[in-house]
């Protein structure tokens, strides 16, 4: 270099950057979408390439043509928002469903508020509960599709086991295997398929200092705690704290979802009130409510709280009572 | 457990390359241009002229005010000139220019190798000679010792801490120090405790230098058996984090007291002194040699090993002729940096002389600083979870870029000690501190102007 | 069903008288006694907040108006100008003074041809930045440093940045001279100027107080402190003070001697028409001075019919 450079200190630059962060999210979710691809097979295939490419897509031209400026499809969170929104969705969703959600998540969530960082809904929850309220016969059409391995897990295919509880009680549930829960889930969308894999990106997420693990582990232990003290009043009503932890989305969003950087609150204390809110919204619908299942409307409520999350609770200063 | 700070800090690689290369005395050039801004606050005013005749040790400019500092000449020789000449950051700052005739000092100046264990009784003589002597803090800020060392009445100092931390990654001066003249501080350590009414003294060092440890425990031990006044001093081993030596963080580390917003050291009872100063105010006090020379570091990852080196020089030497010394500035080169690669200042005129506080020439390369193009801030955290304040630098950066000053002060903007971890941290290359580093100074203003 | 009917009425009547009470009680207590002509200096304003007269926006300086009238010397609205200050004067039935229309100056010519590069500022792209941390990124520690303070400060879009030449250009239809790009820059270059007779303005383009010769090594178009424009000058309009000419321009009567005189081509002369060009002055001038006011003389000939 001829010149001197010359700016202002410090002059050293972490190697983090917004891309790093975001492919640390999606190698955080491959473990997820390996084992959706073995037991669901080429139609979970098709649901994660159309996702993927329709949000990466979109993104790229609405920055490009509509809103005009710097592209930023290259710092891989529109890769992040097709694959959670894959994840969320049934593996026997047509393709153009997917599309749809992919329009919504990017178009509608992300870029009417300005693109990343300006959100103020999780994209891939909004294109999710959009379909969901939109296509409520395709969006719960649990019929297991032929996958690479396993093809023989149907024994209760048709419906979740959150929708099995909601119909048909307890006893509805009782004889679930929580060991296979924890290894392939059965029924539900593909993401919910294996806790382990998830329980495996979250790992990864804590080691690589991606997120911190307030927000995960209290909407978890809310979740757990919640369901503990209504199933000990009455065990015949309300299903346990294992099943509640281990179906649902409650994995895939505690680990993945709620903690995207942008909708969620900044400090470690409003992390955690924030995570509490999630898991009694959850648990409210799910005993309660009209759906089965309620981890994404819970995000999303929350999601809309976190600016005053924001505003109430600040880092603990140096020097100040 | 070993200790550290509460808040925040940041793991930036250790990079001490020149850690094991011995300090060597640069020979003086055949002219130097001494500086009268030298410290922390007013310049000093030049008290010779054109044509002065000037020894080694001989005041050239007295002190302009309460915070201000005694500037000696470095060499003997003839005052060419007194006038004006461009700083480390381009601006004009008044020079005393001397063309150097042998090597001449003052008289009463102890040049020998003997160490002088035996501390003078009268606190008042001690910090006379200090300020006469013209030493200043080394760590960074360059503020006058003696205005530190006199607590303002009422106020008690519980704890001198000796800051051996370097936690700014290349540096390696102060440990260079530590293992060469660990005796020499160790006194100096013990001169501070006296003036300070015998309060302990903490040498606190991190746990990335165990040799610079042993060496100064064993100084200590020595001297605790050998000679009086050694009572009360001991080492502290602190855990490896940036801005360790922040003297804010380095009270809470050692003392774990906090020092309220706005507020000094003393306030809690704590004075915090650099190793460098312990052992400018030895020479000072001890052996009547003014601050005059200051070791700097040579380093870089460009350098090879044979070219890394720690100086010992003295003021106003141009940095041009010590970069040629050291063997040329290495091609690679994209900047040059005088002080750590944290806080240090990017030079933009290596015509500028060496001062008192000079600690290094350290080359980063191109790949190694060039800031990355800024992007949309994604609300991470990183920054408010890195900051060793506890401050929010999304929140303020965006205060100050909006000018809403309420909301700054509020959100504690005057704290921040630009120790540089939220720039540091910011995936998005957000220019955090160039932003709040302004928005601070706007805001002590208006709480000056308030009072 | 009836009752309900009249229930509901009796209720939303008495609802409706108490609130109305109410109101009407609140309203009382808490009025505020305005001037009324307030509102009507208020609506005569351009109401663009600027803050160029020294109040905190419109209204405040519409009060200020009231409360100094009949005198209103000390009010002046810069981007309504000598107009705008009539209509005041009108509402308020008063005389007022015209003043003299004034512009922004930017005084500097270090182009990057004028002004080589002596280093390369990587930091975060604003003036106040850049001059907090060094004298900036060429031999000149008192010129522009480029990074566009005063454009962002502009609330008219009369500043923009000359990509060519690195420096600030004032669009002279635009700018009002509120003075919010004199506020802006820290190196303190831009002045406001009385716009001149016609527009035609002199004044020295360089605020260098460094030595002749350390000004003339970092910049080729610095002012060097020699002094002949001051002997030159017949009417006494132009000091030397720190090694920098500066032009007095309730002083200058346009008579452009200094202009030729100036070793370096620092004084500029804008938009005086091209009649008969002195043969040194004018290519001097177009050498070195291809920036600021004088790429708008091309616009010079349709104004002067008006």
């Amino acid at each position: 270099m001829d010149k001197l450079l010359v700016s202002p200190s410090p002059h050293l630059h972490t190697k983090t950057s917004t891309k790093s962060l975001m492919r640390d999210v999606v190698i955080a979710l491959l473990p997820a979408v390996v084992v959706s691809v073995l037991f669901y097979g080429w139609s979970e295939l098709l649901v994660l390439g159309v996702s993927v490419a329709s949000c990466v897509l979109l993104e790229y031209l609405i920055t490009k043509y509509l809103l005009r400026k710097t592209c930023t499809v290259g710092d891989y969170s529109a890769v992040v928002t097709g694959i959670l929104l894959a994840l969320n969705l049934p593996a026997t969703t047509p393709w153009w469903i997917v599309f749809i959600g992919a329009v919504v998540a990017i178009g509608v969530a992300k870029m009417t508020f300005g693109g990343l960082g300006q959100n103020l809904f999780n994209p891939a929850i909004v294109g999710r509960v959009f379909l969901l309220i939109s296509f409520p016969a395709q969006m719960t059409d649990w019929t297991r599709p032929q996958g690479f391995i396993g093809g023989g897990l149907d024994a209760l295919s048709g419906a979740t086991p959150l929708g099995l509880a909601k119909e048909g009680g307890v006893a509805a549930v009782a004889d679930l295997d929580y060991l296979d829960m924890l290894f392939y889930n059965i029924g539900g969308s593909a993401g919910e398929l294996s806790a382990i894999a998830i329980i495996a990106g979250f790992i990864y997420l804590l080691a690589r200092r991606v997120i911190r693990p307030y927000i995960t582990l209290s909407i978890l232990v809310t979740v757990a705690l919640f369901s503990d003290i209504f199933w000990m009043i009455d065990p015949a009503t309300y299903t346990d704290p294992v099943f509640n932890l281990l179906t649902g989305g409650v994995l895939l969003g505690s680990v993945f979802m709620a903690t995207d950087y942008v909708t969620s609150p900044m400090s470690n204390v409003g992390g955690i009130i924030y995570g509490v809110g999630i898991g009694v919204i959850t648990m409210l619908i799910r005993y309660f409510g009209a759906y089965p299942e309620g981890m994404s409307f819970a995000i999303l409520i929350m999601n809309s709280v976190v600016p005053l999350i924001n505003k109430w609770c600040h880092t603990k200063k140096y020097g100040r009572a | 457990m070993m200790k550290t700070f509460s808040i925040g800090g940041i793991h930036p690689s250790d990079s001490k390359i020149s850690k094991d290369c011995r300090i060597e005395v640069l020979p003086v050039p055949s002219k130097v241009f001494i500086s009268v801004a030298q410290h922390l606050g007013a310049p000093a005013t030049p008290v010779v002229k054109a044509g002065d005749q000037v020894k080694v040790g001989q005041v050239i400019a007295e002190p302009a005010g309460f915070i201000s500092a005694y500037v000696h000449s470095s060499v003997s020789g003839t005052v060419k000139s007194v006038g004006p000449r461009k700083d480390l950051a381009g601006n004009n700052m008044t020079h005393i220019e001397i063309d150097v005739e042998g090597d001449e000092w003052i008289e009463g100046a102890d040049l020998s190798d003997t160490l002088v264990t035996e501390i003078p009784e009268d606190n008042k003589a001690i910090l006379e000679k200090i300020k006469m002597c013209g030493v200043v803090g080394l760590g960074g800020a360059t503020f006058p010792a003696h205005v530190k060392l006199c607590p303002p009445p009422g106020k008690k100092a519980d704890c001198l801490i000796l800051n051996g931390a370097e936690c700014e990654p290349y540096l390696t001066s102060d440990y260079r120090i530590m293992l060469e003249r660990s005796k020499e501080i160790v006194v100096g350590a013990a001169i501070m405790k006296q003036v300070l009414g015998g309060c302990p003294a903490v040498i606190g060092i991190e746990e990335n230098k165990p040799e610079a440890i042993k060496a100064m425990t064993a100084a200590v031990a020595e001297l605790q058996k050998t000679a009086k006044g050694y009572d009360g001093i001991s080492v502290m081993t602190l855990k490896k984090k940036y801005p360790q030596g922040g003297e804010k963080q380095l009270i809470d580390a050692v003392m774990g007291r906090q020092v309220k917003s706005m507020g000094l050291p003393i306030d809690v009872g704590a004075v915090v002194q650099n190793v460098a100063t312990s052992l400018a105010v030895y020479e000072a006090v001890q052996k009547n040699i003014p601050l005059i020379t200051n070791v700097m570091t040579i380093t870089g990852d460009c350098l090879p090993m044979e070219k890394q080196h720690n100086y010992k020089f003295r003021i106003g030497m141009p940095l041009s002729y010590i970069a040629e010394y050291a063997g040329g500035v290495p091609e690679q080169a994209a900047k040059i940096i005088s002080g750590g690669p944290m806080m240090g200042k990017a030079i933009s005129n290596m015509d500028a002389t060496t001062v008192k506080g000079s600690s290094s020439l350290l080359y980063l390369t191109a790949e190694q600083t060039v800031r990355g193009v800024e992007s949309a801030c994604i609300r991470c955290g990183k920054c408010a979870e890195a900051c060793p304040m506890g401050l929010e630098p999304f929140l303020l950066q965006k205060y100050a870029r909006n000018g809403m000053m309420d909301e700054l002060e509020e959100n504690a903007v005057q704290d921040c000690i630009e120790c540089g971890c939220c720039l540091y941290s910011c995936p998005a290359n957000i220019p955090l501190l160039d932003i709040i580093r302004i928005a601070k100074g706007d805001v002590i203003r208006i709480i000056r102007t308030r009072k | 069903m009836t009752t309900t009917i009249i229930w509901t009425i009796a209720i939303l009547t008495v609802l409706g008288a108490v609130l109305a009470i109410v109101l009407y009680v609140v309203a009382e207590k808490f009025k505020v006694e305005e001037d009324p002509r307030i509102d009507e200096v208020e609506k005569v304003l351009p109401g663009a907040n600027c803050g160029g007269c020294g109040q905190a926006g419109c209204r405040a300086f519409a009060q200020f108006c009231v409360e100094s009238s009949p005198n209103l010397d000390k009010c002046f609205c810069p981007v309504g100008g000598n107009d705008g200050m009539q209509k005041v004067a009108a509402v308020l039935g008063v005389e007022v003074a015209v003043k003299e229309p004034q512009v922004a100056v930017v005084r500097c010519n270090g182009t990057c041809e004028n002004r080589p590069r002596t280093n390369e500022y990587g930091g975060y792209q604003s003036c106040r930045v850049k001059a907090a941390l060094y004298s900036g990124d060429t031999g000149c520690s008192f010129g522009c440093l480029g990074c566009g303070d005063c454009v962002s400060a502009c609330q008219f879009g009369a500043i923009s940045m000359n990509p060519e030449t690195g420096l600030p250009v004032v669009d002279e239809e635009k700018c009002t001279a509120c003075g919010a790009c004199v506020k802006a820059c820290p190196k303190n270059i831009i002045e406001i100027r009385n716009k001149g007779r016609r527009n035609m303005r002199v004044f020295v383009s360089c605020v260098n107080k460094d030595k002749g010769a350390v000004a003339r090594k970092a910049c080729k178009a610095a002012c060097i402190g020699c002094g002949k424009c001051a002997k030159v000058c017949p009417f006494d309009a132009i000091t030397v003070e720190n090694n920098i000419a500066y032009i007095d321009f309730t002083k200058c009567k346009l008579c452009k001697k200094c202009v030729a005189e100036c070793p370096t081509g620092a004084i500029h002369a804008v938009n005086f028409p091209v009649i008969k060009p002195k043969p040194e002055a004018a290519p001097a001038a177009q050498k070195t001075a291809p920036a600021a006011a004088e790429v708008k003389k091309s616009d010079e000939p349709v104004k002067k019919e008006e």
